[in-house]
């Protein structure tokens, strides 16, 4: 028999009854659809994240005060510790490993242009934060050593935060309060979006020296920096140096806890979390597949059972017509991979259109989020659906095609 | 034509057939030995149970006989698996079942189509012409399009004659084609049959009706699965008129 011919024999066995197909599909349907969907929505994500991180630039070393978790992901960052000391940062200085060294304080207190008033995040950073966090000027200029050096009372504002207070005026040079002080408006940044689920782009930079003057603190709130070398190499060194100032015993080698007062963190060790997540989010979702997909094989080799029985006649009617045996298995075969296949088909656009409905609301709140769909997970779902017809209804299809061509003619 | 006169098309020698079930052996054809030419146009006869249907299935190569002899052509048919007796009974016989055997809510014109499908000798650009000749000669080209349950059951069969004949076999079987028919229809079909006949077809026809039997050239009588008389219509006639053969 020819291919094409086998091909739309099965095709009419699958439309003869339309509504029992769409339920014996209805299994693949489910396990494609929410294959398509975990894996899109979980590219989403990544993008959403790996863009945030990547935009730190993959040098980028951060510390802050605070304790280690158990787990990475876990630890506890806690703004008001007050362990890493100005002493500690001109340490820092010193380390061949690290450059850039930018220090930060957040200032407490709200701004205000006239009436209009902003609760935006206010602090106070070196010049090199500009570069680890790699935020540039859209309009007038950022903050320079000479600014640091003087403590001068200037800010740079986000783009949101200018927005708020100022609507479509230019605030270059109009006067700004956070706090008690007064502050000159000398640049807005370019837009960045949201970063770690915050917007990134409500902010207000003002020079370290002055915020360090107007807290009177002596102690910062975070210190981000870049090494010159490999990242690890430079995270051993801050951890070496600030154990020894700190008078901490370093943890036994091996050890998963240690008792740092303070945290350092690189956007490749980020990188790495991340992909510990999305490969356990793969694991999870190919086990739901797997699963599904039995599930809906079952299914689909019941109806073939069921089919075969019920079209005996048929069968023996194909038979004595000239069928060979290997005719009626290729197409009870072509059937199964048929229903399974579109199964997939329609779970596929089904997924999809669950996704862009969840990209719809996501983009409302995630600004990088997009439309993201893993086409390696798409051709795999459909293959696996198509696999499974393949798996499940060969035995059906051996079953069809060994039937006898008289008994078969003479089932009722 | 003239190799067939001297190698019969069909020819059994001792050919038995008995069906085992849970290990209790029905025996249901003894020691059948048949010559059937081609050409011929022959009826099955014998009443209910006689084995009619089973030599008709061993014949067309549906069922295989427990012992004894089936040549084909002058070819021995022993020892041929289940795939080459399928290409035999595509290349060349046909079946018309007394129960019709359409599929159905398919149209009549895929009903006919159906052997085609499996007939390797046939290209695909005949097959349509074919088909619609097959469906005028048994006089239904107005109903091509008619899905198998909408026709009567006289109507129903000739789409099955249409369908036996659309791979112009060598031989037609035909077991109870009117059996299902009442008398009007049940002549249509003989026929179309006996055309068939004269336009060179083999046709073996069982049937328990003497009428019906009337039909053919030769009748085979069968009983409990032997055979008991096989004349000739024309020795028949002849000794009804109460003349002589030659
Ligand atoms: N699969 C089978 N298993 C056991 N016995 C069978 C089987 N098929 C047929 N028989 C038996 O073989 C005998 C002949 O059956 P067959 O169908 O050939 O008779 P028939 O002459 O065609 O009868 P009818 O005129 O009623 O169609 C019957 O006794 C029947 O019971
Ligand atoms: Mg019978």
């Amino acid at each position: 028999m020819r291919l094409h011919d086998l091909s739309t024999t099965a095709l009419r066995g699958v439309t003869r009854n339309r509504s029992r197909a769409l339920l014996t599909m209805l299994g693949i349907i489910i396990g494609v659809g929410a294959v398509v969907l975990m894996t899109s929505v979980g590219k989403s994500m990544e993008s959403v994240i790996l863009g945030q991180i990547s935009a730190l630039g993959p040098k980028t070393i951060a510390l802050w005060p605070g304790k280690n978790g158990p787990e990475m992901g876990a630890a506890t960052l806690n703004p008001d510790f007050d362990s890493i000391k100005l002493s500690d940062v001109e340490a820092l200085k010193r380390l061949r490993t690290v450059s850039n060294i930018a220090p930060g304080i957040f200032i407490e207190g709200k701004t205000t242009y006239g009436t209009e008033e902003t609760d935006t995040r206010v602090m106070g950073a070196s010049p090199e934060a500009y570069t680890n966090q790699v935020v540039t000027i859209a309009e007038g200029r950022l903050h320079d050593a000479q600014d640091e050096f003087d403590g001068r009372f200037v800010a740079v504002l986000g783009p949101d935060t200018a927005r708020d207070l100022f609507y479509n005026q230019s605030p270059i040079g109009k006067r700004i309060s956070i706090g008690n002080h007064k502050y000159t408006v000398i640049g807005v940044l370019e837009p960045v979006g949201t970063q770690f689920f915050q917007n990134a782009d409500e902010r207000v930079v003002i020079p370290f020296e002055t915020a360090r003057i107007v807290s009177g603190r002596t102690y910062v709130d975070m210190v981000s920096m870049q090494s010159t070398e490999d990242p690890a190499d430079a995270i051993d060194d801050i951890q070496w140096l600030l154990r020894r100032r700190h008078k901490i015993v370093p943890p036994a080698t091996g050890a998963s806890t240690d008792n740092d007062d303070f945290l350092v963190r690189s956007s490749a060790q980020a990188q790495e979390i991340l992909s510990t997540v999305s490969i356990s989010l793969t694991v999870f979702i190919t086990m739901i597949a797997a699963i599904s997909l039995v599930v809906g094989g079952i299914g689909i080799m019941n109806i073939m059972l069921v089919a075969v029985t019920e079209r005996t006649r048929e069968i023996g009617l194909r038979k004595a017509l000239g069928a060979q045996g290997r005719d009626i298995l290729l197409q009870f075969l072509i059937e199964a991979v048929t229903l399974t296949f579109l199964g997939g088909l329609v779970g596929l656009i089904g997924g999809l259109g669950v996704n862009a409905l969840i990209v719809a609301i996501a983009t409302r709140f995630l600004e990088r989020y997009i439309f993201a769909v893993n086409p390696i997970a798409i051709v795999a779902a459909l293959l696996m659906a198509a696999g499974t017809g393949l798996a499940f209804g060969i035995y059906p299809a051996r079953k069809a095609s060994r039937l006898n061509p008289i008994e078969a003619l003479r089932y009722e | 034509m003239t190799s067939s006169k001297t190698t019969p098309l069909i020819e059994t020698i001792g050919l038995n057939k008995s069906y085992v079930n849970d290990e209790v052996e029905t025996p249901v054809l003894h020691d059948i030995n048949l010559s059937i030419s081609s050409g011929e146009f022959v009826a099955i006869m014998g009443p209910s149970g006689s084995g009619k249907s089973t030599l008709m299935h061993i014949l067309g190569f549906l069922d295989v006989p427990t012992s004894g002899h089936y040549n084909f052509k002058g070819a021995s048919t022993e020892e041929k698996s289940e795939d080459e007796l399928a290409r035999i009974r595509s290349a060349s016989v046909s079946f018309v079942f007394q129960s019709f055997n359409l599929l159905p809510r398919t149209s009549v014109f895929d009903n006919v189509m159906l052997p085609l499908l499996y007939n390797s000798a046939t290209r695909v650009s005949e097959r349509k012409d074919r088909v619609m000749k097959a469906i005028e000669s048994v006089g239904l080209t107005d109903r091509a399009t008619y899905l198998s349950n909408q026709l009567s059951g006289g109507q129903q069969q000739r789409v099955a004659i249409a369908r036996a004949l659309v791979t112009t076999p060598e031989i037609i079987f035909a077991d109870e084609p009117t059996g299902n028919l009442d008398s009007t229809s049940g002549t249509h079909v003989m026929e179309i049959l006996q055309n068939l006949h004269r336009s060179g077809h083999t046709i073996i026809l069982v049937t328990h009706e003497q009428m019906t039997a009337e039909h053919a050239e030769r009748i085979i009588r069968l009983h409990d699965g032997h055979v008991i008389s096989d004349d000739r219509a024309f020795t028949r006639r002849i000794a009804k008129r109460g003349g002589q053969i030659k």
